[in-house]
């Protein structure tokens, strides 16, 4: 567990330290997952159906604020879904209207999770959004994940029906329209998806929040379980095609990301709460303290020492003056018997030893 | 010589100052009811355009249906009901408004209190030094 510290210690040490440089890279790593992936599902616009064209915006997404990873990645959904049919395109974007409208006015910060989920999704480990959300947002994440949700599932019902809606002659625009709506409206497994997630988002925020120890784990464990048994008794009551193995095994790999997310996140000591009750003039107070969990990083102090050494036994050196292969005059060490002296040039007294200084102790040597 | 306890002072003020304080401040700056009835109305215009969105799919979905019974249906009570929707639509919306913004306008008017006790506690420093 030491270790495991010292390395969270590095690594943020590292992120503080080169912060301007990771954040970009993270962005254009987002915006290029987000966009491939949109590719990957619709690809019906051959234009941006590019890998140049993904790597142009992904890097513009890289130093422009995060909203626009989310616009872009609309944008393109919006564009696949026009070169498919114009009515798909009108359905995702009244849906993205809506979305923009009625929740993301609210909560700005939120919306990066209506990314994130069909990225999720598309990693097939959609199971972690629920989790994370409530163990770092709140319950208002809720809307955000469940947005997410919808917004896979129109792609993926785009995806999957494109025959079909190219198969409808473009005469009949009001039934390409109601098969899209339909798609999605009809589909009960979007509706147990999302219900399951808003749910469990709710359920682990408020678990993480009470004040029993391992709260944390409680809610992963608790909000884990109880999104499966949502998911599988939406399976038995409306016969969504759930994959029973998909869903448990997926909830195993959110339970397991979301154990690396409360390292980061919320590491504590709870063998150390420290439990004080104390009062003012207006209140009582009951404070339970718990301490985190932290180890300074190891510090690596480098004492560099020139290859190049010569060591000199200092029988008939030690007390003269002599010069090293610059030039300069230097004065061999007098208490101890040994004495190293640097040379920039590339003959050393004793050309054997070459090379071994840095295997040997500093406090052998001195610098001179 | 560097006072310690005022650079981390300091360090704090400018890094609200840089981030959450902006907003803040743009908030502070407006009367409590100005503020909120601000987000109020423009709430009401997004619900209107919502809705609006909302109903053009809802006839554009069933349109050939729709364009055979717009002659026989009273198109007044047709109105009417699209209307009460509408009220009831905008008005929960404007009131979950009201609510979210009112919580976080208190919200912020107590983070700039805090941030302004700070700027004191800094002055004082400065005097404190200046008297030595």
């Amino acid at each position: 567990m030491r270790n495991l510290l010292e390395i969270k210690e590095l690594i943020k040490r590292f992120y503080s330290k080169n912060e301007v440089f990771i954040v970009p890279v993270l962005k254009f790593l987002l915006a290029l997952i987000a966009l491939l992936s949109v590719n990957g599902q619709l690809g019906y616009m051959t234009r941006i159906n590019n890998v140049a064209v993904v790597l142009i915006v992904s890097l513009l997404c890289s130093f422009l604020p995060t909203g626009f990873i989310i616009f872009f990645a609309a944008v393109f959904v919006l564009l696949h879904c026009y070169a498919l049919a114009l009515e798909a395109a009108l359905v995702a974007l009244c849906l993205f209207m809506v979305m923009a409208l009625l929740f993301f006015r609210f909560s700005p910060k939120d919306s990066i999770v209506v990314l994130l989920t069909p990225v999720c999704f598309g990693l097939k480990i959609p199971y972690v959004m629920p989790l994370a959300m409530g163990l770092v947002g709140t319950p208002a994440s809720a809307v955000s994940v469940g947005c997410g949700t919808i917004v896979y599932y129109l792609v993926h019902f785009i995806s999957s029906n494109d025959v079909a809606i190219n198969a409808l002659e473009s005469d009949e625009a009001t039934a390409r329209l109601r098969l899209v709506i339909d798609g999605l409206i009809d589909n009960k497994e979007v509706m147990i998806t999302v219900a399951a997630f808003a749910f469990t988002v709710i359920l682990v925020y408020f678990i993480r929040r009470m004040s029993v120890d391992h709260s944390w784990t409680i809610a992963m464990v608790a909000g884990t379980f109880i999104n499966v048994v949502i998911l599988l008794l939406g399976d038995l009551m409306y016969d969504t095609n759930v994959s029973v193995l998909g869903v448990l095994f997926g909830s195993l790999a959110a339970l397991a990301i979301c154990v690396v997310l409360q390292f980061f996140v919320f590491s504590v000591d709870y063998s150390r709460t420290e439990k004080v009750q104390f009062e003012d003039d207006e209140y009582y107070y009951y404070v339970k303290a718990v301490p985190k969990m932290a180890v300074a990083a190891p510090e690596k102090t480098v004492k560099k020492i020139n290859s190049q050494v010569t060591r000199t036994t200092h029988a008939s050196s030690a007390h003269q003056p002599e010069r090293n292969g610059a030039g300069q005059r230097v004065q061999g060490r007098q208490a101890p018997s040994r004495t190293i002296s640097t040379q920039s040039g590339s003959r050393g007294r004793y050309p054997e030893r070459r090379g071994q200084s840095a295997g040997a102790s500093p406090e052998d040597y001195e610098e001179i | 010589m560097l006072n310690e306890e005022r650079i981390i002072l300091m360090t704090k003020l400018a890094s609200y100052e840089s981030g959450e304080g902006k907003k803040n401040t743009a908030v502070g700056s407006y009367f409590r009811s100005d503020y909120i009835g601000m987000q109020v109305v423009k709430s009401v215009i997004s619900a209107t355009i919502a809705f609006f969105i909302l109903f053009a799919l809802y006839v554009l979905y069933d349109f050939e249906t729709f364009m055979l019974e717009v002659y026989k249906m009273d198109l007044f009570d047709f109105a009417k009901s699209i209307l009460i929707l509408y009220g009831v639509f905008v008005v929960g919306f404007a009131v979950l408004t009201y609510v979210l913004y009112t919580y976080r306008y208190n919200k912020v008017k107590k983070n700039l209190k805090n941030y302004y006790n700070n700027l004191k506690k800094l002055a004082s420093m400065y005097d404190k030094n200046k008297n030595f």
